[in-house]
């Protein structure tokens, strides 16, 4: 793991200087806070509550606004991570540096990580405004919590073995998301196969499955071990990635 | 403290070192001089770890560059050709970040980042984005970053290349104030780089090595075995007289066209082809024959036709 904390620094810096973790995150603030917003404006009109059913289950689980956001904006956070490196050259200087490639990728990786969560961290004081005026479970905001940052992993590790298949930024976020919108279909098979094995497979693929689980509390274990795959063995294969162009 | 042994690199189907073998001593100051194209940079960036062979090693103070690379890697300070660089950074915040990347302690990383900006002449430099230097200012901080922490060894690929004169003196000055401290490879394709600056030379050529030694040694080797000549109007009878000349031990016709036939002047040894190349060319003359090209024949000569010669006072550019 040689050369994982100045490179996830460094990382963290370039992000923040230039604009792009900047207007991502403005953007995805300003999409959350809107939906957030129509969401406590639709259920303080409600007059009946079901059991189980708030803004906060709603909020992690219920809609798709939640993932939408997170097909570009995970590829865009994880798009420069390696592309620009090997466009510009300066992968010859990092890999020249006494560091292994599995340090290399992480010190990256964690970086984007590190981005998505400082992006979500405003959306706690929706939060602390809803138990303000009402209760909330924050054992499901937890859970709810825990989702993000499963389904934010698997995306980011998807984001980064994509940046380093190719040089081209932009080449990079569009597989990227490309990949993520096919795994959401594969999950949506759930609501339409007929019974049988490839409707349980699209049921474990399920983003929407988990995150409803989640968001109401529910926590179980495949999944987790799902997502912990999803994230794990991208970023394994971005490894032997970073090893290989030593042999190109 | 460095020994390169029947290194191969292979791009898909094209070779671009074939074989190649030298060692580098410490202490040393070693110009790797080919023309463009010749495996220059490929053979460097095998050496820093950037590149695997194909076949053969790289043995970096005992350390083999392919089985221990970052443990080698901590030997050489490496700076590529084109010194590529993250334009959003400051000069000393990028050092700083080279400096931990390379495992510079923590309390000595703030004296190593100072030194090595003192050394490559950036001292007003630190707080300037690297996005807003020139070409040259580049250059040093890729020097800069080469030093940042102490290396026994640097690697320098084409150091001077896309300078102006004064920059080129500058760096050549660099280079000669390390040379106490550091082991020192340079590439580059200028021959008068070699001279300046290098105490020993390896000359490389499609990937293979041409020649190695030191400046005088370089020197003898390309000293003509022969030399061929265009001659119009040439006598018959001339060619026995010319073979008979002390110093040339055969001639040979090597082609002929209506105008002029060329001949082939092999001599006796190198050592007295300058002066058997003079008689010949005084016999022909007299002769009343016409010398149209003279042009010495010697394993290195090619080689060292196709490297820039380079005004060493500066005033001529690399091309």
């Amino acid at each position: 793991m040689k050369g994982l904390l100045p490179i996830y620094k460094r990382e963290l810096l370039s992000l923040f200087v230039t604009p792009v973790a900047w207007v991502v995150a403005a953007a995805f603030l300003f999409l959350q806070g809107f939906y957030f917003f129509l969401l406590v404006a639709s259920y303080a009109t409600t007059q009946d509550t079901i059991q189980g059913s708030g803004p906060v289950e709603a909020f992690f689980g219920q809609t798709a606004l939640f993932y939408l956001p997170l097909v570009i904006i995970c590829p865009v956070l994880t798009m420069r991570l390696f592309a620009e490196e090997r466009r510009s050259g300066t992968i010859e200087a990092l890999l020249t540096a006494p560091i292994s490639p599995a340090g290399v990728v992480l010190g990256k990786y964690l970086a984007a990580l590190t981005t998505y969560v400082v992006m979500w961290a405003p959306t706690g004081l929706y939060m602390v405004l809803l138990s303000r005026y009402g209760e909330i479970d924050t054992r499901v905001v937890m859970t709810g919590y825990l989702g993000t940052l499963l389904v934010g992993a698997g995306y980011l590790a998807i984001g980064t073995l994509s940046s380093a298949l190719t040089t081209s930024q932009l080449a990079a976020a569009v597989a990227a998301s490309g990949f993520i919108l096919v795994l959401f279909g594969v999950g949506f098979g759930e609501f339409f196969l007929d019974a049988g094995p490839a409707r349980t497979m699209a049921s474990h693929v399920s983003v929407w499955a988990m995150m409803n689980d989640l968001s109401r509390g529910l926590i179980d274990s495949r999944r987790l071990v799902f997502w912990g795959s999803m994230t794990l063995v991208p970023l394994f294969v971005t490894v032997r990635t970073v090893e290989s162009w030593r042999w190109g | 403290m460095i020994e390169v042994r029947g290194l191969e690199k292979q791009y898909g189907s094209f070779r671009a070192v074939r074989g190649l073998s030298f060692t580098v001593e410490p202490g040393e100051v070693l110009g790797f001089l080919g023309p463009n194209g010749a495996g220059k940079s490929t053979t460097l960036r095998i050496i820093s770890g950037y590149l695997g062979p194909t076949k053969g090693d790289v043995i970096v103070d005992g350390i083999s560059v392919t089985q221990d690379p970052i443990r080698a890697k901590q030997r050489i300070g490496y700076m590529p050709e084109t010194s590529p660089l993250y334009p959003e950074m400051k000069v000393g915040e990028y050092l700083r970040f080279r400096a931990e990347l390379k495992g510079v302690k923590g309390k000595d990383r703030k004296a190593a980042v100072r030194r090595s900006l003192e050394d490559a002449g950036l001292d007003d430099m630190e707080g300037v984005l690297i996005g807003h230097l020139s070409k040259g200012y580049r250059q040093r901080v890729g020097l800069a970053d080469a030093l940042v922490a102490s290396p026994p060894l640097l690697v320098l690929d084409e150091p001077t290349a896309g300078l102006d004169p004064n920059q080129i003196r500058e760096v050549r000055a660099l280079v000669t104030r390390l040379k106490d401290k550091h082991t020192i490879v340079l590439s580059t394709h200028i021959l008068s780089e070699v001279e300046a600056v290098c105490t020993r030379g390896v000359v490389i050529a499609k990937g293979q090595l041409v020649a190695q030694g030191t400046l005088d040694e370089l020197y003898e080797l390309r000293k003509a075995t022969a030399v061929r000549i265009r001659v119009r109007n040439l006598p018959a009878a001339l060619k026995s007289e010319i073979a008979a000349l002390e110093g040339v031990r055969e001639v040979t016709e090597v082609g002929a066209a209506s105008a002029f036939v060329r001949l082939e002047i092999a001599f006796e040894s190198a050592e007295v082809g300058d002066l058997a190349t003079e008689r010949v060319v005084e016999r022909l003359a007299a002769a009343g024959a016409g010398v149209l090209e003279v042009v010495p024949q010697s394993s290195l000569e090619t080689v060292f036709s196709e490297l820039t010669r380079v005004d060493d006072s500066g005033g001529g550019l690399a091309a």
